[in-house]
């Protein structure tokens, strides 16, 4: 037994707006942590999206990586961030705004383009599971990748460790250095009078 | 066209979770008697206080496992399909996936000898 049709379209547009809700909020959230939060909301959305495309292999890597790893990842990444600085606002603000919206409806325009004009070949379905079928390929023609990607996974693991305990020196960069788009933004307020006043606030 | 079978119970199964909160909350909100006071807005009514803000930067160990988490992440996705196509595999797919955690447990035994899993 399989899902019929309507619940197949049903699923599809809850997926959907799921997928464009907490994708909203994560640029809308007031904090990065909600952000980082609703990031898992897309990304879990996205792998109902991938089941419902009959790529159950895909649904599950993206719910065991983007979900439990890297979604983890970038939250710790934030909560090792502990500061909440409010900043200045930026100078010709409106025109980065308005060039980011032109860069994203174009490439929106260009990907719907795209969607519509291909000739999508609907080829006939295998009728078992994507999992079993490239069990069967790891095993027989991809197997010295499949051992090589485990060796990829060593160096990854053994080049975090190393620079995630800073055995060697950074040389550091100077501030004039920094090109226009790494330098920090100006805040609006130090952190010392930002202590004081969360001191006389309460 | 959707062809996985199956998937109406994880449909189903996902609907009663999400079901599930609500409901409990909405229970709790209906006869929950309403009273307000002092204790009640504490975290935990008989426990600690707690102190501090919620915001504070964490430790970095916590990163270091989630590193090392992310890499067996990754060996579990690329085992998954070894797994589940294990009965028509054969003894010869077994010998290579112990390879493969062989390898990747010498990379184990270097964030275990370099104090990576450890509280420091």
């Amino acid at each position: 037994m399989t899902l019929g049709e309507g619940v197949q379209l049903v699923t599809f547009v809850v997926l959907s707006a799921m997928a464009i809700g907490f994708a909203l909020g994560v640029v809308w959230a007031p904090s990065i942590v909600y952000s980082g939060f609703l990031l898992g909301g897309v990304f879990l959305s996205m792998a109902g999206l991938y089941l419902l495309l009959n790529a159950d292999f895909v649904a599950a890597a993206q719910v065991l990586i983007y979900v439990g790893a890297v979604n983890v990842l970038i939250l710790f990444a934030i909560m090792l961030v502990n500061r909440r600085y409010t900043f200045a606002p930026l100078k010709l603000g409106w025109l980065r705004n308005g060039v980011t919206a032109v860069v994203c409806l174009g490439l929106f325009a260009l990907l719907t383009a795209m969607a519509l004009n291909t000739p999508w070949q609907l080829e006939p379905i295998q009728p078992t599971s994507s999992v079993l079928v490239m069990g069967g390929h790891f095993f027989r023609e991809y197997l010295l990748p499949f051992e090589l990607a485990s060796v990829l996974l060593l160096m990854a693991l053994i080049g975090a460790i190393v620079l995630a305990r800073r055995e060697f020196v950074i040389p550091q960069a100077g501030e004039g250095d920094l090109s226009l788009l790494e330098r920090a933004r100006p805040q609006l307020e130090s952190e010392s009078e930002r202590q004081a006043e969360l001191v006389s606030t309460r | 066209m959707f062809v996985l079978s199956g998937y109406e119970y994880l449909l189903v199964f996902l609907i009663l979770c999400s079901l599930l909160p609500v409901l409990a909350l909405g229970a709790s909100a209906l006869l929950a008697p309403k009273r307000r006071g002092s204790l009640r807005r504490s975290t935990y009514e008989s426990g600690m206080e707690p102190f501090g803000q919620a915001w504070i930067q964490f430790n970095i160990r916590y990163y270091m496992f989630a590193l090392v988490f992310v890499i067996f992440d990754v060996e579990t996705v690329f085992l998954y399909p070894w797994a589940v196509a294990f009965h028509r595999l054969g003894l010869l797919a077994f010998v290579e996936a112990l390879i493969f955690i062989a390898i990747l447990v010498v990379g184990l035994v270097y964030a275990w000898r370099k104090g990576a899993l450890e509280w420091s």
